[in-house]
Parts: structure tokens; C-alpha cells; sequence
């Protein structure tokens, strides 16, 4: 009766808006290196843990269901595969699986973890964007006032992160061992942040990669 | 525009990320029915206010959504220390 | 070849025009430099009497040469031409002076000048008060504040958020050393100058520097600094604030210097820097001498004078007369006489000056005129003589006979000011220093420190030394090398000076108040007359003397004046200078543009626009749509024709009849698990949770603890430990907070963990007698039997083929299904429901037929008819206050205090109006007798009013002292055209009181 349900990302109206437009070809198909380059992760799974990061049993549990070991640190993130756990806060992170089922890892999790803790389904209500090319860390000092320089370098299992203002809105940053960055925003900020992005990456040549 | 060590985060960030939230270190009367009229108005309306040395708590809304405490001087707007709720703070003031 | 252009200096011309006329200039000019070239000596107009002023200084400090540039959209006002670099095409003209610089009308009043005192106007345009508007008009456009564009600004800004452990304010001698010693520890370092090119003083000085003449000097310690990838060097880039915590402000300039509106991308850029050190050598301001008609075009400074020969290539004049009361400005006669033309004396204040640069002079043969004063100059538009005469040691008095020197140039030196700005923005308050006859920066407040001329030290070997040690001192106190500098020392060609001598008011043959003007201020015409006119009337503080004459205000900030000034006063108060002080400078150093301010956040990035998921179906069915906070919601979707009334009603009427569709995705929502859960909650809202049962919700609303409303909505219990929290639209993050807050700092040992899912969920509401028929067709796995599915249950789900979760919770009074989904089916779910609803002609409705709807059965929303200062009884709704739950919850105590149970407080009733039709204005005022005389006795106000299509007639909320007690009566709401409405007092459930229709 419903077959063919459409799921449509953050930034799918976005995205097909630029499609339309005269700038569509720039914005998309433009093989030439530029200075920004934006591209949305669409529709992968979210999800926020919370519990006691001192408690050996959760950690090990998280470690063991997840395939990722918990970062402790604040200010990081684990990466293993498709699947990144970042520090929120204290008792606080954000699990994302590129590609994954949301309730499938709430369900693993519920299993394997005791006591007083909580999993949040997020996945709709946030999306992971990359930013690649020269002009990024210019874009990032114009958008946000954390101080990305002071940052070690990440590797390919972890990196640094950290949840400050973007422009006038939030979002949680990170940044890769390809010396991109990722941000994951709020749905309903999306469009604000696109069209932000496109706007500071403006001097240095800007494209919308399809994700 | 200040600039805020969250003991949290465990690094300094810009005050656009925090929000600011009274001064710290005011009970809940355990017993609010009990109290009289002056005593609860003493407790929901009257604040320190300081010139000097003043202990306060901060949100950091934008970063760990966790409450701290900072000892800030009201002067200066030099911030001496910040301090995990709960706990008190080293830095203290005539007022104190 | 333009008539005062030294022949040797060449360059690229370039063609502009000042005040309609055509000139040309060369590549490397100023605006100020290219007018002196071609000989321009009046350039604006005085403030207030109108006198004509030429250019005076060569930076910041200039304070006649205000001019506007460009015109249309991109013009900008109260620019100095002495920080405008020429273009080719540069259009100028002069801010002051209307109609035209050379005659005007205000020059009659200039003629009357002694009849324009300080506070002439406090005093003169007080009376009558309804001609002030009529004066201020005059006033502005006579003293030529500039023309602001009054089209959009073609232009784009942009900010910056910078980051570095040695931020450089000022790269002349000091700030270059200093950048250096502090790059090569690898601290990030950050040098910013207000200057097209890096250098300060030294691109303008004829000395050797290591060896090398100065210029070159810079231009290798340039290349040097360049090479460095931890070092930011911005050039046209004006430190103007110093803000709490090292955080200053930088504006960039990146086109100006090209054209009058910018062609290549970004015009300015505001740099917001944190910088764990700061390194303020931001050098200092010449000081002018006090003498009768120092303003007359001809009379600069000395220093200005030597940059515009040595470094701009412009001698502008031909006989020169210096006079100084320091050894420093002699070089002016030396660079003079470097141009050929004729230095004609240098008059030195002091008796028996005796500097090593004294003997240079003298031995070029020109005439040294010690012990004298320069009384006077004389000219109209020009300067044509100076008045010189032998004045007592202590510059008090004339002595003797006046001699009479012809001239047409008037340099003059009273010494040197260090631009203490920046270290006053932290707090730190400027010293008197009597050996340097100025005032040095205060003690740090902050993590920086001075080094050079701006610290009081004006030997170029000096400035480097301590440059040098600023910069090592301020890398190590950043975590970089080891505190000492590579070259702490660096050779240097120069004059050893003799000490100067503090003369603020050049003393004439007549008394001060009888001697032709003694400018002090030139752009607001502030004399030495007025300031001792304005303590004479009783002024004392320097505060008050600055507001009462003026002093200081012009764009120039006093950068020029305010040293003469303070010492005036001080003298006419019988005080010394340190026990006058100085007024407190400010942030900005210099004008800054408000484009630079707004930086992107304009048009359509003003401020975020929050989308649902359903966003771009409701701009495709041509929805209106209202703010709440930065979300855009439907507000109505009117059809072809119809106006908003015919629209809503409509709307509301589809609701009541048969089937409508609301997007609630903006509600916030908020997650809590934890064993603890319930009893957080009961803690939080007045009404208990502890006996919930999953599958059950509640509405509940939440108390600040002074017991006035603070928000509301439904919380779900989802499972064991597990709740769903409904917010209002707007109060979501403050929700979140406060439940933190609580949960955080003083209840730690409840275990519950709280998380927004705002944005997660799509929220498609269907309401109206139909809505159990739309959802039997997409949803099959949820019994939806009133009895299986009761009111104020939820239920899990699929719906359209999505998980979901369906609440039976109603805003309208009709039965509703509010259906959940994760944000990515939200269209999917909306569409879907379109189509199965298409036989009941589902009606999408928007937030205005909502509030109508919810209003005709007296829901109320939080913070339109509560304003926080709402108890739940003053709502009639002591239904929701558990009493006797066992803890006290947030607000409980306070609904016993004496305040909130008295018994005429505003209370929520309904307003019906006798006239069915006429609908009430919100926020109307409610009095009893509408025949009282006014002021009337304000009982009440009007929260909310629609017509009600339903009813038939219009409806209103209001609070009403007592009101509860009043129903039956008679009201009046007293309107701003006289009218006056009658209302009766009734209940504020409209509609369905009995709350049948949501329980079918």
C-alpha cells in the first residue's frame, strides 16, 4: 500500500533547489578543484547515549556492541568503519553509523547496557555535511569562533570534535584524517546553514556535491 | 566577550556559548511550606549582588549542556576559576 | 607636474576630482598628499564658525580634512583624506561647509563668532521647544555631518574569528621588532596596521637602520616577517577595541583603496581576534601649539609637513616657518631645506636650546629665533605672516617687541602625544608624565604591554629596543622561546635630544579671552577662550568641560586637541595636569563601518529560518507564514481570492465539520529516561505523573518558583523510566535548560538524562469529526476505537507504512490524532494523509485558525494571554495543581504568598461583545465605567480576539482584576479613536464547554 516511501534528507530540497537553477552546472558537476567543497552524508543513523563513562562494565559493553571504544576524552572522537562515537559532554555522546538502522543499534545497545542510561533516536532530526578544499578553514573562522589551529591532526580512528555556534546556529565539529571537516546540524537549521556555506566559500569557488 | 574555561570541556571557549545563570550556591529551602513569606522572598528575590569576588553559574548551552560554577570578579570581569557544581570554590571574597 | 610636487618623486598618474573639480595625483598618494600636490588650501569649513580650514595632519588625527567619497549607494561620509588612498575616477568632497567650501552662508556667522560660546547651543535654541526640530535641521546641514546613503549598501562585509598568541597593534619601528622576535619563537602572531604599507614613522625618516636607509630597513624586516607561515600581517587593518579577555577587534580594509564601491569581492573585513598577548605600539600624535589663528590653512604639523616631502614627495608651500618647543621637529627644517625651498626661521620656545640637531640646523644657516613665541598667524585663506615674540621662561607672558615673518607655511611641534586608545579600552588609566610632558598608558589590566612611542619612548633606538623585548616578553607569556630578544639591540643614526619644554597655550599680547581665536579643537571649534569661559561658569570636571565645549567629539575623538585641552583646564583650575586627568577613551579608534558590524548577517542570512520537514509543501500550496521565534509556520493557506478572514474561517470551519491538517513539527520535544523520571517531572510541572501508566499522557504545566506560569503541553509516559515532553514553539531550549538546571545543581541523585528531539520528529496532526475515519485508511495496527484509544492516550504504530507514534491529544476541542514520525517520512506521512483525507476535503490550517480554534474553548498559550506574571489560579486552572503532592514542587510555596492570593488579581475570563461582529483590538485596555474621566482606572487587558466562524461571533480572551467574580457584567474597552467597545464578562470556554467532541 506504501511501497516506495521517499525519505528526503535535511538538505534534499536544498539540493534539488540548486539542481533547478541556472547555477546547477558550477554547483555540482564542476570537476575543478574548489576552494569549498560541501557535501551532505544523507540519512545515516544517529543516535545520543548517555550513561557513566567511569563505569568499566558500559564502557566495555558500548566497546563490544559498537565496535568502537568509547572516547572519554572530552573534545574527541572513535571511528571505526562506518561507525563514529563522539564525546557530547561528561555523560553524554553522539553515536553515528554511516549507512546504518538507528533501531537496530538501539535495540543491540539496550541489550548489552545496564542500568541507569539512555539511547535517543536522533537520526531525523540532524545530518552530517563534509567540507573539503583550500578555503575551509577561512569558512570555519568565518562561521564559528572556536579555534580550530590549536587541534592535533585526526587519524583515521580518531580525531577531535567539538559543539560550538555556527554562524547563528550550532553544530558539532570534527575533523578528519583527510584534512576535511565534518559538521553534524539540526534539521530545521540546514537550509540556514547551506545557504551560510555557500556564501562564505563564495571567494574561493564553491560546490554542492551530491552525497 | 568573555572567555570561559569549562571545566567540562576542559578547555577555554567564547561566552557566545554559554548563557549565564545567577549567582551559585543558593539552596532550595528543603522545607519551602514551612517558610514564611519573608523568609521565601528572601530566598527567590534577594541575591548578593557583589563588588569584588562573586560566585555564579554558567550553562554552556552551545557545548555540554552542563551547569558549572565560575568565581568571577564583578570589577574587573576577570574570572578566577571555574568549578564543578558540587563542588566549592578555592577563591573566595570578604563577601563570601 | 603639479605645483608643490618635489620633482624628483614620480609616478603612475591618477585623475580625480575633489568638491566637482579635476585634479591629478600619483600612484602611492593620499587624497590629503594629492590635494596638497595640486596646491588645494581650503578643504572644509569649521563646525561652528564656519572658518576655512586646510589639511593639518597626515593620519588619524587629521581633523579638518573630513570629506565625503563616491556618491549614490556607496558613498561614505567623515572619511580623512589623509587615510584615503587615491584611485583613478576618486570623486570627494568636503563634509563641511555648505553650500561650498570657499563661500558660504555660515561664514557670516563666522564673522559673528564671539557670539557662539561654548554651550551656545544648550543655550541659544532651548526655546520655543517645537522650533528645536526646525534647528537641529539647520544646525546638521550648516555643520556638515556628512550625506548617508540612502540606498542599500551595493557592498559586502564579512567577520573573521581570528585566533593568536601575539596580536601586534601598530607596525612602525616597535610593532615590526616586536613581531618579529615573537614569529621566530612560533607563536601565532597577528600584526595589523592602520597603514597601506607596514613601517610607521620610518617610511617617512631620512635615518639609517642597520645600516640601510630606513625605508629599505622595513622593507627587508617585511620580507622577513613574510616568510613566516605562523605570522598574519594585515596592512589597512585599524585595531580599534580592546575588549574583556584579550579579545580586539580589527578592521580590515580590502577594497577601499581601489574604488568607491568594490568590484572584488569582500569591501571590509571586521577581524574578531582573541589573542592570549597583545603588543600595543601603536605610536604616538604630534602635538599642535595653541597660538591666535592656528587654524589657518598653511599651519600643520611638523611631522606632517616632513611626511609629506620625504615620504609622498609634496612640499606644500614655499617659505616655512617651524616652530617648536622641542629638538624632535627641527628634522622639518632639515627635510625643507632638502627641497630647495626656503625655511625662513625656527622659532623655539625654549631660552637656550642646545640639541645636537639645534647645531645642524643653525649650521645650514638658517635663523634660530630662541625664546620666542609664535603669537599669531595671519592670513585669510592661506597663511601670509606669522607674529612672533620673545615670551618669558615660562611661556606665560609676552615680553617684548612683535616681529612680523612672511611666510606661507606654519609648521609647529609642541611635542608628542602616545596614542594611549587602545590600553584605555581595558580599563587602564592614562599617568601624567612630566619628563615627557604626556600622558603614558596606565598600568596593564590586561595581558599586554606598550612598547615605543605609544609608551612615551620617542628615540628610534629606544622604540626597537623595547619593541624587541615586547615582543619576546609577549611570545613567552604565550607558552613560545625563552623571554629574550635575537636583537635586543639594533644600530641606529640619530640626533641625542635635549629635554623639551611643556608650553600648551602660546600666550598672545592680549589676554587670552581678548587675543583672536586659540584653537585647541579645529573640527569643533573649541578655543582656549571657551574652555576658560566654561570654568568660569562653574565647570570643574574634564568630563563635564568635554561635554560643555565640545572638546573631543569630532570624528577625530581629540586625538589632536585633547592633551592642549586638559592642560588649559588645568591651568584655569589652578591644578596640575595629573590632578585633571584626562577623559576616558573609548572603543572605536576610528570610525567603523556598520557593514562591517552586521558583517553577513543580512538579507536573507539576517537570521536563521527554521524549517519543518513539511516546509516546502506549504510554499508550494501558497501558505502565509508567521514567526514564532526563528521558526516559519503556516500561519494560513488563503485560495484563490480570499482574504485571511475568508481563509481562516474556512479553515476552522473544515476543523469543526469534518477534517483538518495541522504541521505541529515546531513543538518542543524532549526525551527523558531514567529511573527517576516521574519524579522529576512531578517536581517540575504542578501536577503529580507518579501514577501515569504507559500509553497514558497528561498535561501538565511548569511554574518558575515564583509561581507565575512559565510553560506548558502534554508529557507522555512512553514506557517504564521513559517520558515524552511537549513544549511550546518557543519555550523548547528553555525548557531544556531549566530541566538541567534542576536536574544538575540541585536534585543530582535523581537519575534521569534528558534530550531534545525537536527536529527528529515530524508532527502531522489530524482534527475534526472525521479524523478516526482517515486514519482507519493508513494506519492498521493500532485499534483506534474510542475505547481501545481513548483521549489522552498514545499509542505505537504504522502509519502510511512508517513507524510512528499517534497521541489522541486535542488543541482544537475536536477528536485528533497527532501522528509521529522521524523527520525524514515527514513528507511522505503529510502527503499521504492529504490524499486519504481528500474524501472528508481535509484542509490544511495554519497557527492563526489554530489559536481561533483552541481560543473558542478558552486553551490558553503561554505568553499571549500569560505574560509571567500568571498563576495557574489567575488562569482558572487550579484544576492542574496537584496540592497535595508530597514534595513541594517548583512554584508551590509562592502560590501561597500574600501577592498571589489576593483577591483582585487579573483574571482569565472571556470578553463577548455586544456588537456579535466587531472584533476587540489584542491589547486592549478593560475599564468599568467608560465615562469616567481619563487617566481611567485600567481594570484589565485583552490577551486574545478573532471572530469565530463557528460561533458566529467574535470571541476574546482577557484578564480582568477579580474577573472571575464578574462574569455577567459590562465592560468597555476604550479605543485610540474615542470609540468605546462594550463587552460582557463571560466564561472563556466558548465552545463545547462540557469537552464532549475531543472524547468521541
Amino acid at each position: 500500500m506504501f511501497n516506495g516511501i521517499k525519505l528526503e534528507s535535511p538538505l534534499f530540497y536544498f539540493q534539488t533547489s540548486f539542481n533547478k537553477s541556472a547555477a546547477a552546472d558550477e554547483l555540482f558537476n564542476a570537476e575543478a578543484e574548489c576552494g569549498l567543497v560541501v557535501k551532505e552524508a544523507p540519512l545515516s543513523a544517529q543516535l545520543i547515549l548517555r550513561g557513566d563513562g567511569s563505569d568499566t562494565l558500559f564502557c566495555a559493553a558500548i566497546a563490544k556492541t559498537l565496535g568502537v571504544v568509547l572516547p572519554l576524552a572530552p573534545g574527541t572522537y572513535h571511528q571505526q568503519g562506518n561507525t563514529s562515537i563522539y564525546w557530547l559532554g561528561p555523560s553524554e555522546w553522539l553515536i553515528i553509523e554511516v549507512g546504518g538502522q538507528a533501531q537496530k543499534i538501539e535495540i543491540a545497545l539496550r541489550k548489552a547496557l545496564k542500568g541507569h542510561i539512555a539511547i535517543v533516536d536522533v537520526s531525523g532530526g540532524q545530518t552530517s555535511i563534509n567540507l573539503r578544499g583550500a578555503g575551509v578553514a577561512t569558512v570555519l573562522k568565518k562561521s564559528t569562533v572556536y579555534d580550530f589551529e590549536a587541534w592535533d591532526l585526526a587519524t583515521p580512528i580518531s580525531g577531535c570534535a567539538a559543539q560550538t555556534t555556527f554562524a547563528k546556529a550550532s553544530a558539532l565539529i570534527s575533523n578528519r584524517s583527510d584534512g576535511s571537516y565534518n559538521l553534524v546540524i539540526r534539521r530545521s537549521f540546514a537550509d540556514y546553514i547551506a545557504l551560510w556555506l555557500l556564501d562564505a566559500g563564495e571567494e574561493f569557488g564553491c560546490r554542492i556535491e551530491q552525497g | 566577550m568573555l572567555l570561559i574555561y569549562c571545566p567540562h570541556c576542559q578547555e577555554y571557549r567564547e561566552e557566545e556559548e554559554f548563557s549565564y545563570g545567577g549567582e551559585a550556591h543558593i539552596m532550595r529551602p528543603l522545607a519551602p511550606d514551612a517558610l514564611s513569606d519573608k523568609d521565601w522572598g528572601d530566598y527567590l528575590f534577594f541575591r548578593t549582588n557583589a563588588r569584588g569576588i562573586h560566585h555564579e553559574m554558567w550553562y554552556h548551552a552551545v557545548g555540554c549542556r552542563r551547569y558549572f560554577n565560575a568565581t568571577r570578579d564583578t570589577v574587573t570581569y576577570e574570572i578566577l576559576e571555574t568549578y564543578k557544581t558540587g563542588t566549592q570554590p578555592t577563591i573566595t571574597g570578604a563577601n563570601s | 607636474m603639479s605645483q608643490n610636487r618635489v620633482a624628483s618623486h614620480t609616478g603612475a598618474a591618477i585623475d580625480f576630482t575633489f568638491n566637482g573639480k579635476a585634479y591629478q595625483g600619483i600612484a602611492g598618494d593620499t587624497l590629503a598628499s594629492a590635494l596638497l600636490a595640486n596646491g588645494v588650501d581650503v578643504v572644509g569649513r569649521s563646525f561652528k564658525y564656519a572658518r576655512p580650514r586646510g589639511i593639518f595632519g597626515h593620519g588619524a588625527e587629521e581633523p579638518n580634512a573630513i570629506v565625503q567619497l563616491g556618491s549614490g549607494a556607496g558613498t561614505v561620509p567623515n572619511l580623512k583624506a589623509t587615510q584615503i588612498e587615491l584611485y583613478q575616477g576618486l570623486q570627494a568632497s568636503s563634509v563641511n561647509g555648505w553650500p561650498s567650501v570657499n563661500f558660504d552662508l555660515m561664514g557670516l556667522i563666522g564673522a559673528f563668532g564671539r557670539l557662539m560660546p561654548p554651550g551656545f547651543y544648550y543655550k541659544t535654541f532651548m526655546y520655543p521647544k517645537k522650533l528645536w526640530m526646525t534647528y537641529e535641521h539647520f544646525i546638521r546641514k550648516a555643520a556638515g555631518l556628512g550625506a548617508t546613503p540612502v540606498e542599500a549598501d551595493p557592498d559586502s562585509y564579512d567577520k573573521l574569528n581570528q585566533h593568536c598568541d601575539v596580536l601586534v597593534a601598530g607596525a612602525g619601528p616597535a610593532g615590526l621588532v616586536a613581531a618579529r622576535e615573537a614569529a621566530r619563537t612560533g607563536a601565532r602572531v597577528i600584526i595589523a596596521d592602520e597603514q597601506s604599507q607596514f613601517g610607521g614613522s620610518l617610511l617617512a625618516s631620512k635615518q639609517q637602520v642597520d645600516g640601510i636607509a630606513a625605508p629599505l630597513w622595513v622593507a627587508s624586516l617585511v620580507a622577513e616577517l613574510m616568510a613566516y607561515s605562523n605570522v598574519q600581517m594585515l596592512p589597512r587593518s585599524t585595531v580599534f577595541g580592546y575588549y574583556d579577555h584579550n579579545f580586539l577587534t580589527i578592521l580590515e580594509r580590502r577594497t577601499d583603496h581601489l574604488g568607491a564601491v568594490s568590484t572584488c569581492g569582500t569591501r571590509q573585513r571586521l577581524h574578531r581576534v582573541r589573542a592570549a598577548q597583545v603588543v600595543l605600539a601603536t605610536g604616538a600624535f604630534e602635538r599642535p601649539l595653541v597660538f591666535a589663528h592656528n587654524d589657518i590653512p598653511g599651519v600643520m604639523l611638523a611631522s606632517s609637513v616632513s611626511t609629506y616631502v620625504n615620504r609622498y614627495g609634496v612640499a606644500p608651500g614655499n617659505k616655512l616657518v617651524l616652530f617648536t618647543t622641542n629638538d624632535n621637529a627641527y628634522q622639518t627644517a632639515l627635510d625643507w631645506q632638502g627641497t630647495g625651498r626656503e625655511v625662513v626661521a625656527v622659532i623655539d620656545s625654549r631660552r637656550n636650546p642646545c640639541g645636537e640637531i639645534v647645531a645642524a640646523v643653525a649650521a645650514m644657516g638658517i635663523e634660530v629665533i630662541a625664546g620666542h613665541g609664535l603669537i599669531e598667524a595671519q592670513g585669510g585663506k592661506r597663511v601670509k605672516r606669522a607674529l612672533v615674540a620673545p615670551i618669558n621662561e615660562a611661556g606665560t607672558q609676552v615680553t617684548g617687541a612683535v616681529r612680523r615673518l612672511d611666510c606661507d607655511l606654519i609648521a609647529c611641534s609642541g611635542g608628542w602625544s602616545p596614542a594611549v586608545h587602545l590600553s584605555s579600552h581595558t580599563g587602564a588609566k592614562p599617568q601624567w608624565d612630566e619628563n615627557i610632558v604626556a600622558f603614558r598608558p596606565g598600568n596593564s589590566k590586561q595581558q599586554e604591554r606598550s612598547a615605543g612611542a605609544c609608551r612615551g619612548t620617542f628615540d628610534l633606538q629606544g622604540c626597537l629596543s623595547e619593541g624587541a623585548s615586547a615582543g619576546a616578553d609577549a611570545a613567552l607569556l604565550s607558552g613560545y622561546g625563552d623571554g629574550s630578544p635575537q636583537f635586543p639591540q639594533i644600530a641606529v643614526e640619530e640626533y641625542i635630544e635635549e629635554p623639551q619644554q611643556a608650553l600648551f597655550l602660546v600666550p598672545h599680547t592680549k589676554p587670552t579671552s581678548r587675543a583672536p581665536s586659540q584653537f585647541v579643537d579645529f573640527q569643533l571649534d573649541v578655543s582656549a577662550s571657551g574652555i576658560e569661559l566654561a570654568v568660569r561658569e562653574g565647570f570643574e570636571s574634564v568630563e563635564h568641560i568635554k561635554r560643555y565645549t565640545a572638546l573631543g567629539f569630532g570624528t577625530d575623538q581629540g586625538k589632536l586637541g585633547n592633551i592642549n585641552g586638559m592642560a588649559i583646564l588645568a591651568n584655569a583650575l589652578d591644578q596640575t595636569i595629573a590632578e585633571t586627568g584626562t577623559t576616558i577613551f573609548r572603543p572605536a579608534y576610528t570610525p567603523t563601518t556598520f557593514g562591517a558590524i552586521a558583517g553577513r548577517d543580512v538579507n536573507q542570512l539576517f537570521d536563521p529560518e527554521r524549517y519543518t520537514a513539511v516546509h516546502r509543501w506549504h510554499v508550494e500550496q501558497g501558505a502565509k507564514f508567521e514567526d514564532v521565534g526563528q521558526w516559519k509556520r503556516p500561519w494560513y493557506f488563503p485560495q484563490q481570492g480570499e482574504t485571511m478572514q475568508q481563509a481562516v474561517d474556512r479553515e476552522g470551519l473544515a476543523v469543526r465539520n469534518s477534517l483538518g491538517i495541522l504541521d505541529a513539527s515546531t513543538l518542543g520535544k524532549i526525551d527523558i529516561q531514567g529511573p527517576d523520571v516521574a519524579e522529576f517531572i512531578t517536581r517540575i510541572y504542578t501536577n503529580s505523573y507518579l501514577k501515569l501508566a504507559p500509553g497514558k499522557c497528561r498535561y501538565g504545566v511548569m511554574l518558575k518558583e515564583d509561581g507565575m506560569i512559565f510553560d506548558d503541553g502534554v508529557c507522555a509516559c512512553l514506557g517504564d523510566n521513559h517520558y515524552l515532553m511537549f513544549t511550546t514553539t518557543g519555550g523548547a531550549a528553555d525548557v531544556l535548560a531549566w530541566l538541567e538546571l534542576w536536574q544538575q545543581t540541585e536534585w543530582p541523585e535523581l537519575q534521569v538524562y534528558f534530550t531534545s528531539v525537536t527536529d527528529h520528529w515530524t508532527t502531522a496532526t489530524v482534527s475534526g469529526p472525521n479524523a478516526r475515519r482517515v486514519m482507519a485508511k493508513v494506519c492498521t495496527d493500532i485499534d483506534l476505537s474510542n475505547e481501545a484509544f481513548a483521549f489522552m492516550d498514545w499509542r505505537d504504530g504504522t502509519v502510511a507504512g512508517v513507524k510512528a507514534r499517534v497521541f489522541r491529544i486535542s488543541f482544537t476541542g475536536e477528536l485528533s490524532y497527532e501522528v509521529n514520525v522521524p523527520a525524514h517520512y515527514g513528507r511522505h506521512i503529510w502527503e499521504t494523509l492529504i490524499a486519504a483525507g481528500e474524501e472528508f476535503n481535509i484542509t490544511p490550517y495554519g497557527t492563526e485558525t489554530m489559536h481561533v480554534l483552541r481560543a473558542e474553548k478558552g486553551f490558553i498559550i503561554v505568553g499571549q494571554d500569560t505574560d509571567g506574571s500568571m498563576t495557574p489560579a489567575d488562569m482558572n486552572m487550579d484544576w492542574v495543581v496537584g496540592k497535595n503532592k508530597a514534595f513541594s514542587f517548583i512554584g508551590k510555596r509562592s502560590l501561597q504568598r500574600s501577592d498571589t492570593v489576593r483577591a483582585n488579581r487579573k483574571q482569565l475570563v472571556g470578553l463577548k461583545t455586544l456588537n456579535a461582529k466587531e472584533v476587540l483590538p489584542e491589547g486592549a485596555q478593560v475599564v468599568f465605567d467608560a465615562e469616567q474621566k481619563i487617566p481611567m482606572a485600567m481594570q484589565g487587558h485583552v490577551t486574545s480576539s478573532y471572530f469565530s466562524a463557528s460561533l458566529g461571533h467574535s470571541i476574546a480572551l482577557a484578564v480582568v482584576k477579580g474577573g472571575h467574580d464578574r462574569l455577567g457584567q459590562v465592560v468597555y474597552c476604550p479605543l485610540a479613536d474615542g470609540r468605546s467597545i462594550a463587552a460582557e464578562i463571560v466564561s472563556s470556554v466558548f465552545y463545547d464547554p462540557k469537552g464532549e467532541r475531543q472524547h468521541v
